[in-house]
């Protein structure tokens, strides 16, 4: 069974140092970095190895770490997710990968009745310390089935802790949490933040990044713009949009206050309200699909524990409970796009 | 002052164009030698470009902007 | 074998190619000279089929517009082979609101009701359906069958061993088809499958398993003569691996720096290959050939300018066609 030390760090201040990475190879040194410290720890997947991951979340790794930790397998994901199950029961701390999030209806039995469950099924005397990385999100015309987000199904699920890094500051020091974590984590990367050079990106999927190992905590949402005027809750990729969103309507003396949560489980429900306290009107904007999600349950949090907090009713920017569809009018129609959030805004401000 | 140059990463089109697809540094600032400044992309093939040497860099294209391999895109002096 | 045929197979194959370069072409037209993914008339990942045409053409050779195709996210040539509507197919993979999914598929959802065709993403589900497309012919009291695709990392997924199970016990009129290119994306077979050939694994699951070894399209009729007739016949499912070769990467975008064998991939066209067998017999000259490929990019560029003239879906219709 798995005990851990993990060595104690206080995460650096994001600006601590000069240095700037995208996502994706901020992603790679946090594992690198963990491999490196810690020889239990491999990594497993599709294509993760000389071709360093679809979306580059393995890029050199094989090269410096040799095939027996960094693992190609067959296109077999109950089999090989149950398998880092049953490693990491053993000692082990694997992470391994789902290529896409929207594969995860071959293997979920193993996720969410095996991984997840196991901890508590055996009233805490088994630990399943592994984190399972997985690609989501949409806009570059991927269709239904390779476009998906999925983190409310996850996080609906007992038993896993979900992160979603939207910055590389966060990629590094989440999945290095992630993998020193006792508990199973699943680590859900936006492909529109890794910053890749053959899909359009955001500016902000390139950022400082400290060369030393640290962590940022599980559970803990940041407030990554400040104001008085309304909070917008997101996650992920959408956090740039806001942010962009922000910006602009500052010009129009708009101040938005942008909670980018981070992590969905555990979710920091204090920091959400906190900011609701102060500026009265919420939004969400959530990539993943409108219902019965991660939309739902910040407007209950507030709703549950004071909804006099609100000046007017929350609003909601998600996926309209429709499978994303191919056409790229289509696609960025029901994507939370910077439009539908300015306009989303400018409602909540006005009522 | 040294000359940071777009790499040939085809063989077949050694002319080529490429795009610089990230700046990792901005214009004026410190860099030290061996530093990831850039990552290019030719066709379908990327790769990372490190400071040739250290000191100030000054960039001399844009993200986005096509380049042609082997041509400079920035000088450390 | 007929010569009519042999030429009807030769013609087929030199449809799909003729297709899979326009789609390259139109693919990579405006992702110029920076790749990408999202920019252009045809966004989005591609996966085209260029070598695999044998596969297409020799299976498909046997069936009408009543059976059914089930094939995967690498499907254009199956398509093709398989009589979809060669418009609707481009529109569909332009986005357009004339095709096969009035733009919310894309070329890896398919779907035509017409010739029973299908394809999806996600590897080895187009199994499962398959059987329930053949179950449901034979509820109905024809000899129609079904045909389900995939390739050779799809022999390690959960869902085809399954179905191969399923298939042989129920005695479904299935025709199970694994097109080995050796690779799934980066991984070559060896490293991927403990056994060498997928024909071995149907002796598994009681039924008859054929390994092609040489991408010949005749070769590949002929074993899938076999397949339909046992599957039309009622004599249940069968199962045949061709080993084929994807002369292009996984999708657009691959550099491929993985790949070791990719010096040999020109000399092992199997459309030239076939051109030549043909030549040799007498049945193609240089005439001959120039027809055939004139008349499939007639074809095909008909189908390229009607994608092209369709209009796009309006945006306030995303939600449309969630439910009947």
């Amino acid at each position: 069974m798995t005990t851990t030390e993990t060595p104690a760090t206080t995460a650096p201040a994001p600006t601590a140092s000069g240095r700037r990475l995208t996502t994706a190879k901020a992603m790679v040194e946090g594992i690198a970095q963990e491999m490196e410290r810690d020889p239990s720890v491999f990594y497993l997947g599709e294509d993760v190895g000389a071709y360093g991951g679809i979306f580059s979340s393995t890029t050199g790794l094989l090269e410096r770490f040799g095939p027996d930790r960094v693992m190609d397998t067959p296109i077999s994901e109950s089999a090989f997710l149950g398998l880092a199950t049953g490693a990491a029961v053993e000692g082990l701390r694997p992470i391994a990968e789902l290529m896409f999030v929207d594969f995860f209806g071959v293997c979920m039995d193993q996720l969410y009745n095996h991984m997840a469950k196991i901890h508590y099924e055996s009233g805490g005397n088994v630990r399943v310390p592994m984190v399972v990385t997985t690609a989501v999100g949409g806009g570059y015309s991927d269709g239904a089935q390779h476009s998906q987000c999925l983190w409310g199904t996850f996080a609906h699920l007992p038993g896993m802790k979900i992160v979603v890094p939207s910055t590389p500051y966060d990629a590094k020091g989440l999945i290095t949490a992630a993998i020193r974590d006792d508990n199973p984590v699943v680590y859900m990367f936006h492909k529109g933040v890794m910053g890749l050079p053959w899909m359009a990106k955001n500016p902000r999927a390139t950022g400082p990044v400290p060369e030393e190992p640290y962590e940022v905590p599980i559970g803990k949402a940041a407030v990554v713009r400040e104001g008085r005027d309304a909070t917008v809750v997101t996650v992920s990729l959408s956090v740039h949009h806001a942010l962009d969103v922000a910006d602009e309507l500052a010009a129009d003396g708009i101040d938005l206050e942008v909670v980018d949560l981070r992590s969905l489980k555990p979710l920091d429900r204090e920091t959400v309200l906190a900011s609701v306290a102060k500026t009265g009107r919420l939004l969400v904007v959530d990539e993943d699909y409108l219902s019965y999600g991660l939309s739902g349950e910040i407007a209950a949090t507030v709703a549950e524990t004071d909804p006099g907090l609100l000046r007017s009713p929350v609003r909601r920017v998600a996926v309209p409970d429709v499978p994303i569809p191919y056409a790229h009018p289509l696609e960025y129609a029901v994507l939370p796009t910077r439009d539908r959030i300015r306009e989303a805004v400018h409602q909540l401000v006005r009522a | 002052m040294t000359e940071v140059l777009f790499p040939q990463l085809s063989d077949e089109d050694p002319n080529g164009e490429g795009v610089l697809a990230t700046w990792f540094v901005e214009d004026g600032a410190t860099v030290a030698g061996g530093e990831l400044i850039a990552e290019v992309m030719v066709g379908k093939v990327t790769s990372e470009v490190h400071a040739p040497a250290g000191g100030a860099i000054h960039l001399a294209v844009h993200e986005d902007d096509v380049v042609r391999q082997r041509t400079v895109i920035a000088t450390i002096s | 074998m007929d010569n009519g045929l042999r030429l009807s197979l030769y013609r087929t194959m030199v449809l799909i190619r003729v297709f899979e370069e326009a789609i390259l072409r139109e693919y990579h037209a405006d992702k110029r000279p920076a790749f990408d993914i999202g920019a252009g008339l045809v966004p989005g990942e591609m996966h085209l089929s260029a070598g695999q045409e044998p596969v297409a053409a020799g299976v498909c050779a046997h069936l009408t517009a009543g059976d059914a195709v089930t094939a995967t996210h690498r499907p254009h040539h199956l398509a093709i082979a398989h009589g979809v509507d060669l418009d609707r197919l481009a529109a569909e993979i332009f986005g357009r609101e004339t095709g096969l999914g009035r733009g919310r598929g894309g070329h890896m959802h398919l779907f035509d009701p017409d010739t029973h065709f299908s394809c999806s993403g996600i590897i080895a589900e187009g199994y499962p359906p398959a059987l329930g497309q053949a179950f449901a012919f034979r509820r109905q009291g024809t000899d129609r069958i079904a045909v389900a695709v995939t390739g050779e990392g799809a022999a390690n997924q959960g869902a085809f061993h399954e179905s191969l199970n399923l298939a042989a016990l129920w005695r479904l009129p299935v025709v199970f088809v694994v097109e080995d290119n050796d690779w799934g994306i980066s991984v070559p077979r060896s490293a991927s499958t403990c056994v060498t050939s997928n024909a071995i694994r149907a002796a598994g699951y009681d039924m008859p398993g054929e390994r092609v070894e040489d991408n010949s399209v005749e070769a590949v009729y002929e074993a899938a003569g076999r397949a339909v007739g046992r599957a039309r016949a009622g004599e249940g499912p069968s199962l045949i691996e061709v080993h084929t070769l994807r002369m292009w990467g996984h999708f657009e975008g691959d550099a491929q720096a993985y790949r070791t064998d990719l010096e040999g991939v020109p000399g092992r066209d199997p459309i030239a290959t076939y051109e030549h067998a043909l030549r040799s017999a007498g049945l193609l000259d240089d005439g001959r050939v120039k027809t055939v490929n004139e008349d499939a990019v007639a074809r095909v560029e008909a189908a390229i300018a009607f994608a092209k003239s369709s209009p796009e879906p309006a945006p306030e219709t995303a939600t449309e066609y969630v439910f009947a």
